[in-house]
């Protein structure tokens, strides 16, 4: 016999779509695609609410893509924070795919997000609400391996969400790597199939913060910036930021006017700086000594 | 005709063992699949017309068999699927002409080679050109496993007594073009005489069922777990991770 | 630094700077010492009074308009004295009043909550 196009496109849509029978959901509809596997929008019957399903996509009974699907929902449901999706259920379906139930989120993406955030700070402060949960995962020693724009979502509120925790590994965990990951926001370590700790996470985040700050319109940087982009990006791991705290701390300190430690400002910039961090008060001396300036001037 | 394999080996391990019925078997598979991509590739990378194409592809299998080209299949080197192109690319610079033809047993035996129903799509296609021949090729290897699928999973139906069941899938999902809207469940319902429950709960059986036997298939013309993989992917279309 | 302490030192300081510039007027050169005398504790009474304002309501626009209002008082009160120069002199006391203002309450530390 011979398929139609029709037909074929019909087969492998079909073959795709999970089978949820006699499963407590029923498929609304694809969402799209993560790290290793597909996610759709079911409808949870029991509790008659929304949810995402991430499912192995592709469908067979091998099992180091299914342990994989099902390690990444146990490190989500171990780790709650309003930046992580909270996992509701996991197992096997009916035709033996592994898969996942979690929150929908509703929201757009990073790329989308900074569209409309077009200044320095306002993307700064984004910036640091995405080192929150990743922080809090390495606390709880977690490294997420994968941080890249869009694995980052912002939702309704301007909540941020970390996804994809697919190649997540413990802290603990000693084993050489196996080189997974986005390139150009994979540490070299990691692209190396090298031992990981929470530095290439570090790395990711500064790898992360460029992209930020290049879509248009992308705003200017100063010095202080790039120095530290460029210490949280560093090719060796011992000259990067020791943890993602450090880094969310200097890039707070430049949003507060304050000197960063990944930058040695010349005495001019130095000066720059104060004034504008104290432009009221400089402008308030300034009409004061001009006001006074241009009387002793009139009265000349 | 296509014939259930005893076990879910891979083709190219039953091709390379002695069991000369299970040879035969792995090899009339390996054909059913990959010779309407061959007779494709032929016709759109070397230009050849219809009957030199349809001559080259079946000298194609002759030779798979006679010079053991499977036993130099390396997988860790490259996919099947590739490595049988590149072998494709060889025959056809070497100018074997039809005359050439070797007629040797022992390997395929019968090949119901439908060339017209290809010929006419390759000539209608030709013309298009967004594809190159290496996506055709890939294309009609996509269109020819699941074709065996399907055939496979209706001898299944047949022999298991599930004659319904392959014939609500028809329905649904081979029957009409792209542009005619699916039956709904109801109208299948009635029209096979069945509940329109009874249609869904077939439906999906049938979908898990074909889902099972394409990929099992898949399995016997890969080699490793990591090529089943990536050809799973090219099968269904799916982007590899990003 | 608190508010009031910091109202202090920043309306005193700048009440003494705003006292030398007199120096730049020749017939005023003479008596320097007494204005600049003067003005330091004109600035030190208003940034105290500044500072208590901005501690008791926690407002920054409100202690810039008390700041910049009190400067101007006291500024009138100093030209009422000379008879002469009412806007050259009001007019900067102004500023300075409003520059205490912001100070006290940008820079000030909070009054801590008083222990339960």
């Amino acid at each position: 016999m011979r398929l139609k196009d029709a037909a074929l496109d019909r087969l492998r849509d079909a073959v795709r779509t999970p089978d949820l029978s006699g499963t407590r959901y029923r498929l609304v509809g694809p969402i799209g695609r993560g790290g290793m596997g597909a996610v759709f929008e079911v409808e949870d019957e029991v509790l008659k609410r929304r949810l995402a399903v991430k499912v192995v996509e592709v469908p067979f009974d091998g099992e180091s893509p299914a342990e994989a699907l099902l390690s990444e929902a146990r490190v989500l449901a171990r780790l709650e924070h309003p930046g992580l999706v909270p996992v509701h259920d996991a197992g096997r379906l009916p035709d033996g795919r592994a898969f996942y139930a979690m929150k929908l989120v509703q929201g757009e993406r990073l790329d989308a997000a900074l569209a409309r955030l077009t200044t320095l700070p306002e993307r700064l402060r984004l910036f640091l609400r995405v080192c929150e949960p990743v922080a809090f995962a390495h606390a709880n020693g977690v490294i997420h391996r994968d941080l890249k724009p869009s694995n980052v979502m912002v939702g309704p509120f301007g909540e941020v969400l970390v996804l994809d925790w697919g190649l997540a590994r413990s802290l603990e965990a000693r084993e050489l790597g196996d080189a997974s990951g986005t390139p150009g926001f994979m540490a070299p370590e990691q692209a190396a199939a090298g031992p990981v700790d929470a530095r290439a996470d570090v790395y990711g985040l500064g790898a992360l913060l460029d992209a930020m700050l290049r879509v248009a319109p992308a705003p200017p940087r100063p010095k202080a910036l790039v120095a530290i982009v460029a210490r949280a990006t560093a090719a060796e791991r011992d000259e990067r930021y020791p943890d993602v705290l450090a880094l969310a701390a200097d890039v707070t300190r430049l949003l507060d006017g304050e000197r960063v430690e990944a930058h040695a400002e010349g005495p001019l910039e130095r000066a720059g700086r104060l004034v504008r961090r104290h432009r009221v008060a400089v402008g308030l001396v300034a009409a004061y000594l001009l006001t006074r300036g241009l009387f002793i001037l009139l009265r000349r | 005709m296509t014939r259930f394999p005893d076990t879910r080996g891979s083709l190219v391990a039953a091709v390379k063992s002695g069991d000369g019925e299970a040879r035969a078997r792995a090899l009339e598979t390996l054909a059913e699949a990959y010779w309407k991509p061959v007779y494709t590739y032929v016709r759109l990378k070397a230009g050849r017309e219809h009957d030199e194409a349809a001559d080259l592809t079946q000298e194609f299998f002759a030779r798979l068999v006679e010079k053991e080209w499977l036993e130099r299949f390396d997988p860790s080197k490259a996919r099947l699927r590739t490595y049988l192109r590149v072998l494709v690319d060889g025959l056809v610079a070497n100018e074997w002409k039809a005359r050439n033809r070797l007629k040797r047993g022992g390997g395929i035996s019968v090949l119901s080679l439908d060339f017209e129903t290809v010929r006419r799509e390759v000539e209608e296609r030709s013309g298009e050109g967004e594809l190159s021949p290496e996506d055709f090729f890939e294309k009609e290897w996509v269109r020819s496993v699941f074709s065996m699928a399907v055939e496979r999973f209706d001898e299944r139906c047949t022999a298991d007594g599930h004659a319904l069941r392959f014939a609500l899938f028809s329905a649904y999902d081979l029957e009409g073009d792209a542009a005619v809207e699916r039956p709904r469940y109801e109208d299948l319902a009635r029209r096979f005489e069945t509940s329109a429950v009874d249609v869904t709960n077939q439906l999906a059986a049938a979908r898990r069922d074909f889902r099972r036997i394409l990929l099992d298939l898949l399995r016997e013309l890969t080699v490793s777990d990591a090529e089943f993989r990536a050809e799973a992917r090219a099968l269904l279309g799916v982007e590899p991770p990003a | 630094m608190n508010k009031v302490l910091l109202g202090l030192l920043v309306g005193a300081g700048l009440g003494a700077l705003d006292g030398l510039t007199a120096w730049f007027t020749p017939e005023a050169r003479s008596e320097i010492a007494g204005i600049v005398m003067g003005s330091t504790f004109k600035g030190l009474v208003a940034g105290v009074l500044i500072g208590l304002f901005a501690r008791k309501v926690e407002s920054m626009p409100a202690t810039l308009i008390f700041g910049t209002a009190l400067g101007l008082l006291f500024a009138y009160f100093i030209a009422r004295m000379q008879g002469k120069y009412y806007f050259e002199i009001m007019l900067p006391g102004a500023i300075v009043g409003l520059l205490t203002g912001y100070a006290t309450a940008r820079y000030g530390r909070r009054a801590r909550p008083a222990e339960a």
